[in-house]
């Protein structure tokens, strides 16, 4: 394979993994106003216990890399059981950062918890090989056709792409539903959302659960590609690149979420990646922060909805004309 | 508006509408509260008021501002908690619940401060309002696809019945923060009425609503009480009082200084001095 086949196969299966936490966090924040600054760690966790039930028992602390739960988990059981962690770590920390709090409280909250589990992770080394991290992971999936994710890029392409789509297909429907219509009337008003009959705790935790699952996938989906995973792949930072994304392409909208995760990580950011470094080294590096911050103030000035913005929904009233309105079969019974 | 004429407003003639008609089902309590009291950080801002509602009856609260009529009427909902008193909905001792609890055991209530949902459109403003509960539960969603559809389609007739009943469907496709502060009030009182509750709180509806639609608003009120709904309302405004309510309570510094009908507690000495001078 070509340099550039390999190239922008990354590139996609990079958007897939970004379009995962867009969705999530559109749905989390977009729809349910629910700040989650946390989000990186949920993902953090997919990957390592998707990393873990791949990697084959660890060797203890002898050997070059240590870890907890090591096993050799057959497709789908890898990414499920990734999920499964992102859902449940997000149930442990919603339910004491969730509860009747005000949500400038718990976005601060999600933010300490960030910080945390990265220092925790840091440093507990016989959980996940602490900050050296975990390397040598494979992809069951294609073990299962004989092939790995190095050799074949596009087959990963392809499934990761896969993979993305059915989440928003699945998060979009849901989002259109009544429930997706709680979580708005929630995210305008929880008072008045509450004395309405919807019990804002619950679907706080739930959204966030459902984000949570999402991120796990996503994390799996990451690691099984790019083989290794360690602290520094999940800065808290990473949390506010996929928030500038769906800031910029439209909250509480799905298209909009895409637009924003191909313009923000996958071109502004993942291409310099690649180009040859300019100026001082690591100067490219930090221009990523300065790219992010300009997105977020032009959009602020110019589309502070988003280039997409979230859809008005248009009703007739019921005499109105419509289209089909003549037909005999919607005349009244 | 001088002491005067507020008290010439008050010795009109009862013109009460639909006081003749009596439901079946009136005169049963529906919403009983007991000594209750607000405190915030040691003051009473609500200091033992009981009340007692039965379906059917409009119960008007009146006072100056800072009487703690609001707070009232948050202890009542569960968006305040009471530090102490007894609170009975429908049988049910409601007063350790929260608010959605309350509010599916047949509360619903508007607030003093409009609290429409402002992104999204007037129309989905209502739908969003149902009667019972869970049935925009995920669970019902996902596993009860088709009962939720049937679902969707009774609400959104309900909601152009209720629509065309305040003259609002040309601002159905308007987002709620695109209302005007009338407009808004409208559009709380719908939800309201989506959910067809059994007990309704108002605090302060007809701020902002247009006369001819104030007129409407006390007969349609009335009429909805008539059914079998029991309704409590705050009111700064006399002549809304006078007509709609079938029993006012006058409170002051917290505290229920006279009740009975408008024309009793309108001739009352304490709520002339307290009130109306
Ligand atoms: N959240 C709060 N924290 C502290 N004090 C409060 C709070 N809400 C109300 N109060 C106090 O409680 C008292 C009663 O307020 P409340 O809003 O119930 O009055 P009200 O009768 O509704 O007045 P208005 O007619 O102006 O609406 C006031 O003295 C007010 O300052
Ligand atoms: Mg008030």
């Amino acid at each position: 394979m070509s340099a550039w086949g390999f190239y922008v196969a990354t590139l996609l299966i990079y958007f897939a993994v970004d379009l995962l936490s867009g969705i999530a966090l559109n749905l989390q924040f977009g729809y349910a106003g629910v700040v989650n600054f946390g989000y990186i760690v949920f993902q953090a966790v997919g990957a390592y216990v998707a990393a873990v039930v791949t990697l084959g028992p660890s060797l203890g602390a002898g050997s070059y890399q240590q870890y907890i739960l090591g096993a050799h988990l057959p497709f789908p059981l890898d990414l499920l059981a990734a999920t499964a962690a992102g859902a449940l770590l997000s149930l442990l920390v919603g339910l004491f950062s969730l509860r009747r709090m005000r949500r400038d409280y718990q976005a601060a909250v999600l933010l300490i918890v960030s910080l945390i589990a990265l220092q925790v992770v840091s440093a507990d080394v016989p959980l996940f090989n602490g900050s050296n991290g975990l390397t040598g992971v494979g992809w069951p999936l294609g073990q299962l056709f004989g092939v790995t994710a190095t050799q074949s890029p596009w087959l990963y392409t392809v499934w990761s792409l896969v993979v993305v789509a059915v989440v928003f297909v699945g998060v979009s429907w849901l989002s259109r539903s009544p429930w997706g219509r709680s979580l708005r009337a929630m995210r305008d008003n929880q008072g008045a959302a509450s004395a309405m009959g919807l019990n804002i705790t619950s679907l706080r935790l739930q959204v966030f659960v459902i984000g949570g699952a999402i991120a796990g996938l996503s994390g799996g989906l990451l690691v099984e590609y790019i083989g290794a995973w360690s602290p520094g792949a999940w800065g808290y930072a990473e949390t506010f690149v996929i928030f500038t994304a769906i800031f910029v392409g439209g909250v509480g909208n799905y298209r909009g979420v895409v637009l924003g995760v191909l313009l923000v990580p996958v071109i502004f950011l993942e291409i310099p990646r690649f180009l040859p470094a300019i100026g001082y080294p690591g100067l490219t590096a930090s221009l990523e922060w300065v790219v992010i911050g300009l997105a977020w103030m032009l959009c602020i000035f110019f589309r502070p909805r988003g280039i997409l913005p979230e859809r008005r929904l248009h009703v007739t009233p019921p005499g109105a004309l419509e289209p089909g309105a003549l037909q005999p079969e919607a005349a009244p019974r | 508006m001088s002491a005067a004429g507020q008290g010439q407003n008050l010795t009109f003639a009862t013109d009460r509408e639909g006081t003749s008609a009596k439901p079946e089902n009136q005169g049963q309590p529906v919403l009983v509260a007991k000594d209750v009291v607000v405190d915030y950080g040691g003051v009473h801002a609500v200091n033992r008021v009981s009340l007692s509602v039965a379906a059917g009856e409009v119960l008007g609260i009146i006072g100056p501002n800072g009487a703690g009529k609001s707070s009232f009427l948050a202890a009542l909902g569960g968006q305040v908690r009471r530090a102490s008193g007894t609170i009975s909905l429908d049988g049910h001792e409601v007063s350790g619940l929260l608010p959605h609890q309350r509010a599916r055991l047949g509360l619903a209530r508007t607030f003093q401060t409009t609290s429409e949902f402002s992104r999204m459109t007037v129309f989905e403003n209502l739908v969003t309002a149902a009667e019972g509960d869970t049935g925009s539960s995920l669970k019902a969603v996902v596993l009860h696809p088709r009962r939720t559809a049937q679902r969707e389609q009774e609400l959104v007739s309900h909601a152009w019945e209720v629509l065309e009943r305040f003259e609002m469907t040309q601002v159905a496709n308007l987002y709620g923060g695109e209302l005007s502060g009338g407009q808004r009030r409208l559009v709380e009182i719908m939800r309201c009425l989506m959910r067809r509750p059994k007990v309704l709180l108002l605090d302060e509806p007809m701020v902002g609503v247009a006369p001819h639609l104030t007129g409407k608003l006390i007969s349609d009120l009335r009429g909805i009480s008539r059914d079998g709904l029991a309704i409590v309302v705050v009111e700064h405004a006399m002549e809304v009082v006078r007509k709609l309510c079938d029993r006012v309570m006058v409170m002051a510094f917290g505290e229920v200084i006279a009740s009975g009908t408008f024309e009793e507690v309108a001739q009352d000495a304490t709520v002339q001095s307290a009130y109306l001078s």
